[in-house]
């Protein structure tokens, strides 16, 4: 596979997509089918979580499951509100007064509560945003550097370094949290934003080094040689010539390096408090009253769940960018 | 004029005699699990903060994370927390190796030992077993009891069909074996009803837990005076126990194989489980007529008693204890927080919110077994509650009785006998090595 | 060289390369020491100190320091017959899932590398479930998999309802081609149409021999497909593995199958032109063309997930806690049960982990071997 690029070759195919055949035609639409197929099966514990997100608690552990039910918004109250349990008193003389209460109370007031705030949850998922946008974007930031400097360069001891780079990923979290906790704490790393990033960063940047280089790999370097031969300098290559061409991949890092900061679990439940709190040590338990409300689990996890979905959503062109990058690869 | 006015109010504070070590403590950090009674104890701390000025954060943490979170903070010897609602068993490890505050002489000069049942401040309090040193204040009392249908029980063809069968009518279990043909009775699969639903959590310490209440009840325990294991865990009464246990799982809902706390209030609001066990804890969502469909046909019951009438109910529940690594002004302040918690009006107002109040006074007063329907039945269980061992290796000991129980009840691997016997000896080999049994 | 070289192609030729050299030197120092020095930043202590202390007798909630004893936690762990278990354990769950995850993730990106209208929209929605919270996805599944009031009974009972006729449908599919050649061009029609009335006769025949309760496969699928009694999926040790399985195979064949996609847009059009030309199969196409090009990205995205398999933790402890027993309990949970859980043995987990890693990086040396075999090609 040492074929040489020649520039000609982009230019002797057609990349049109119109120009299929009808068989060819007729086996993409059996294959979207399927894929629809698919798609619909491994949703549908997604859609269970949406259906779940708006049950009562003995809706949500009916049995037989129910699929039609009084939608309730219980969860997003337990979810989203501070409450108090009242005293008996306080519950009769509330519910004399039940046209009085805003509509927040009133649900609950179902469970003899009062509202006294706002939960953590949004506060937390503030949290959640920055770090995992701060870390994902130093991760492929430093990543897309690292990954174009061993593509290109001879480095002395590649192997080793990327190896060490890899095996960042090796040790099992269990056994890293203590020292890493006992070290913040030294340095006043402990709750602290920064603190998350910093982690953060360091374990995704294994990946997306990993994963760019191969995407980097695979772009000819003939492309930039001619650019530095055309006076371009390095940086200039490398900004106009390889970043573009990688967008491929750096599109996917990102998306794994956001899925993995922002739903890490165990670092933040260790490393956080109050202050730099994410979300995710708070959706997956919310032990309300003497059990799991399953509501809230499901709400949260689905508004969790919708910042991903949309950035995935906005880089699909990216992810997907089909057949005419394939132009600019070594054959 | 502001430095000759503070002066003034700290000189001022100095003659009244308000606590002097406590100065300068604007705010105090209490840690404890995420549940309901940490909701409660905000509310206390909220009153807490009104009387005095100084202001009660109740910082929580999910269950299953709880010790893992604790114990970080042990290893680095932090101050994050000022006093830590923790559970019975940790106290061995926590008095041994320096991370609680000893309260003896705190807790019997105001004679607040005086205020709590004997039960609740040995096993929430004391280390070692008997020893009269203790760590904590008995903060939140619980046990095990039982949640039952009372339109079941109570319904006339249920009670002519379980007296033709069983030749004594329907009534509340009085013994293990009564409770096993009523779960027997009840359990009706083509109508989606099952008789009992029990503990069977491998992770922590559920199924443990669960398998206590009769294992203690039939005379088992988990070693003797002597540390000894072998013949006392696996004891013909100790097998006879855990087969009970067993076919107490086989009358239980289908999916009730991971289960605790939460998963037995589910099966009970959905209309599964004629009966259930659980902690006391967790009963006021059973109480609750719009999470508990069935919550005014509801009744609780102790536990019942093993075949030489003994009986024994498994403790929950947790004590508060002081952070040794504060500085002195912040156990200060902490000493008159609890000072002031222990006292018999807060505790009353603590048992109102819906805390489980460990004062003597407030749980024989009548206004708090009138309180809730299970009121009754907690009082009852807190005379004859007995925990799992809280000696610094209780960790290794709960590992192998947590996996040889899920193994043989959810599992079905070997025999009670079996399982017994393998636990027996690998208990051993820890209280070897740990010291406590000369090889 | 120097000495047959004059003085000025010397002199010349060598400053411009020097200078670019000189300032490629500094791009890679600049481009990689953010990288190196944070990893290090990071790493080397909680490397270096987990080392150490799995020499030592120690544990993390005591005030007394460290105890040096040597390898005995390393002999302690492999002379423990347990640990050969969970090794097994790991070793299975991690094999079945990864190459389940490989063939799934590769087939949907197979499905998806060509465009059709909305797939931008499928491709997202087949990586949400990837897009969990893993510590979420154990709770929420563990609700799905209850028999009492979760509805993977039920739908795998639908799907199972299925086989017998997709079994009809995919021999007379297997049929279809030969028809024509067995009774010519012109019966083929009716030859194909009388092929149809297959489809409920192999479905009736496959329903009942191999579905029948008597037989041995058909004890299996009434254990597996029964609604009313449903399988016990998380407490039934021969189920509770396939369970994990399975919700790691929905959860992370989406990550193999977009690196796989990203390869698959990689691959100029021109070389199958060139095949198309030549009257190569669609299997030639595939093995020598499709595969060997995806090659890379593949091995990137079974590496990771190997790597990750053997460190699963989340969903093991979310879905079976390891049970039950210990039926499931792989080597990341038997060292949280070490290191955590009221044992806090942290010598002990500290030497467990080391082994872990140990493993790790021989398997991922294997994978990398592979990696740059694919790359020269």
């Amino acid at each position: 596979m040492t074929t040489i690029y020649t520039p000609s070759a982009p230019v002797s195919y057609s990349t049109r997509v119109d120009k299929v055949g009808r068989g060819q035609r007729i086996s993409v639409t059996v294959r979207a089918i399927i894929a629809v197929l698919i798609a619909l099966l491994m949703l549908v514990p997604v859609i269970w979580m949406g259906l779940t997100a708006f049950k009562t608690r003995p809706d949500a552990v009916a049995a037989p499951p129910v699929l039609l039910f009084q939608p309730s918004l219980e969860g997003f109250i337990s979810l989203l509100t501070e409450r108090r349990q009242m005293t008996q008193s306080e519950i009769t003389a509330a519910e004399a007064n039940r046209d009085q209460l805003d509509w927040a109370n009133q649900i609950a007031l179902l469970r003899g509560q009062t509202i006294i705030g706002t939960s953590a949850f949004p506060r937390q998922l503030v949290n959640s945003l920055i770090i995992a946008g701060a870390s994902t974007f130093f991760s492929v930031g430093f990543g897309v550097l690292s990954a174009y400097a061993f593509s290109r360069f001879n480095i002395p001891g590649k192997d080793d370094l990327l190896f060490f780079i890899l095996s960042q990923r090796m040790l099992p979290a269990v056994v890293v949290t203590i020292p890493i906790f006992l070290m913040y704490k030294e340095v006043g790393l402990y709750d602290t934003h920064f603190g998350m990033v910093l982690l953060y960063t360091s374990f995704n940047l294994s990946f997306s080094v990993w994963l760019l280089k191969g995407f980097i790999d695979e772009i000819p370097k003939e492309y930039e040689e001619a650019a530095l031969v055309d006076g371009y300098t390095r940086l200039q290559a490398f900004r106009k010539i390889v970043l573009p061409q990688a967008i491929t991949g750096i599109a996917a890092t990102t998306v794994f390096s956001l899925i993995f900061s922002w739903n890490e679990y165990a670092f933040a439940l260790m490393l956080t408090s109050d202050v730099a709190r994410t979300a995710p040590p708070s959706i997956p338990l919310v032990l309300g009253t003497g059990g799991i409300e399953w509501a809230a689990i499901a709400a949260g996890s689905l508004a969790f769940l919708i910042p991903v979905v949309i950035v995935t959503f906005v880089l699909r062109k990216h992810l997907l960018r089909g057949v005419t990058f394939g132009a600019i690869r070594k054959g | 004029m502001l430095k000759k006015l503070l002066l003034v109010a700290v000189l001022l504070m100095v003659v009244t005699g308000v606590s002097v070590s406590a100065q300068g403590v604007t705010e105090i950090n209490i840690w404890w699990a995420e549940w309901d009674p940490a909701n409660y104890l905000q509310q206390i701390g909220n009153e807490y903060e009104a009387a005095t000025g100084i202001k009660v954060n109740v910082v929580t943490t999910p269950w299953s994370s709880y010790l893992d979170r604790v114990s970080t903070e042990w290893a680095a010897q932090g101050t994050s927390y000022d006093m830590i609602v923790g559970d019975s068993q940790w106290l061995g490890q926590a008095a041994t190796e320096g991370h609680y505050v000893d309260m003896t002489e705190f807790l019997n000069s105001n004679g607040i030992t005086e205020t709590v049942t004997p039960a609740t401040l040995q096993y929430y309090g004391e280390y070692p077993a008997g020893s009269g040193t203790f760590y904590a204040y008995p903060t939140e009392g619980d046990a095990n009891g039982w949640a039952y249908r009372t339109d079941l029980f109570e319904d006339a063809d249920n009670m002519a069909a379980f007296e033709a069968e069983y030749g004594r009518p329907l009534a509340v279990p009085t013994t293990w074996e009564e409770l096993r043909d009523i779960g027997a009775f009840f359990t009706r699969p083509d109508d989606g009803l099952y008789g009992v639903a029990v503990y069977t959590q491998l992770e922590g310490d559920a199924i443990t837990m669960g398998f206590q209440n009769p294992f203690f009840s039939y005379g088992g325990d988990w070693y003797d005076e002597t540390f000894n294991t072998l013949g006392v865990v696996n004891s013909d009464s100790a097998v006879a126990s855990l087969e009970l246990y067993k076919e107490l799982y086989s009358f239980a809902p289908p999916g009730t194989n991971n289960a605790f706390f939460q998963e037995m209030n589910d099966a009970y609001v959905n209309g599964q489980a004629a009966m259930i066990m659980n902690y006391f804890a967790f009963f006021p969502a059973l109480a609750n007529p719009n999470i508990n469909p069935y919550a005014d046909v509801t009744g609780y019951f102790p536990m019942p008693a093993g075949p030489d009438g003994e009986r024994f109910a498994a403790l929950g529940g947790q004590g508060i204890s002081v952070n040794n690594y504060i500085s002195d002004d912040r156990k200060q302040a902490s000493f008159d927080f609890i000072t002031w918690f222990a006292t018999e009006e807060v505790q009353a107002r603590w048992a109102e919110l819906g805390g489980y109040t460990c004062n003597i006074a407030v749980l024989e007063s009548p206004e708090f077994l009138e309180v809730a329907p299970y009121n009754a039945a907690f009082a009852e269980t807190m005379t004859f509650v007995k925990d799992f061992t809280n000696i610094p290796v209780y960790g290794q000991l709960l590992e192998i009785s947590q996996r040889y129980l899920n193994a043989y009840i959810v599992g079905g691997q070997g025999t009670a006998q079996e399982a017994l016997d393998n636990m027996a000896a690998e208990m051993d080999e820890v209280l070897v090595d740990a010291g406590y049994i000369s090889e | 060289m120097a000495q047959v070289s004059t003085a000025q192609p010397a002199e010349a030729a060598p400053r411009p390369a020097a200078r670019r050299h000189l300032s490629d030197r500094r791009i890679v120092q600049l481009f990689i020491l953010p990288t190196v020095i944070l990893l290090i930043l990071m790493n080397i202590f909680p490397l270096i100190y987990s080392l150490f202390l799995s020499f030592t007798e120690y544990s993390v909630i005591s005030a007394n320091p460290p105890v040096w004893v040597g390898l005995e936690n390393y002999t302690n762990i492999l002379n423990d017959p347990q640990f050969w278990h969970y090794f097994g354990v790991t070793g299975t769950y991690a094999l079945i899932s990864v190459a389940l995850q490989t063939l799934v993730g590769f087939g949907l990106a197979m499905l998806l590398r060509t465009k059709f209208t909305g797939s931008g929209v499928v491709t997202t929605l087949i990586l949400v479930p990837m897009m969990l919270s893993p510590i979420v996805v154990a709770v929420f599944w563990r609700l799905i998999f209850n028999p009492s009031y979760g509805i993977f009974n039920y739908i795998f009972g639908f799907l199972t309802l299925l086989l017998p006729t997709l079994m009809g449908v995919i021999l007379v599919l297997l049929l279809w081609r030969i028809v024509p050649k067995v009774l010519g061009e012109s019966t083929a029609r009716y030859g194909r149409m009388a092929l149809l009335i297959l489809i409920p006769v192999v479905a009736h025949l496959f329903w009942r021999v191999v579905l029948n309760q008597d037989q041995t496969y058909g004890a299996f699928y009434q254990q597996v497909t029964a609604i009313e009694t449903g399988p016990e999926w998380l407490a039934e040790p021969v189920l509770a593995m396939w369970s994990i399985i399975i919700v790691d195979v929905w959860m992370w064949s989406p990550f193999v199958m977009l690196l796989c996609l990203a390869g698959l847009s990689a691959i100029p059009e021109y070389l199958y032109e060139a095949a198309a030309i030549d009257r190569a199969s669609g299997w030639f196409q595939f093995r020598r063309i499709t595969l060997p090009q995806v090659m890379p990205l593949l091995l990137i995205a079974v590496l990771f997930r190997t790597i990750e398999a053997f460190k699963q933790f989340d969903l093991v402890m979310g879905l079976t806690g390891g049970g039950p027993g210990d039926v499931t309990r792989t080597v990341s949970v038997q060292l949280y049960q070490l290191a955590f859980q009221g044992q806090f043995n942290t010598g002990q987990s500290s030497a467990l982990a080391y082994i872990v890693l140990v493993i790790i990086i021989a398997v991922s040396n294997l994978y990398i071997r592979a990696l740059n075999r694919a790359r020269e090609g």
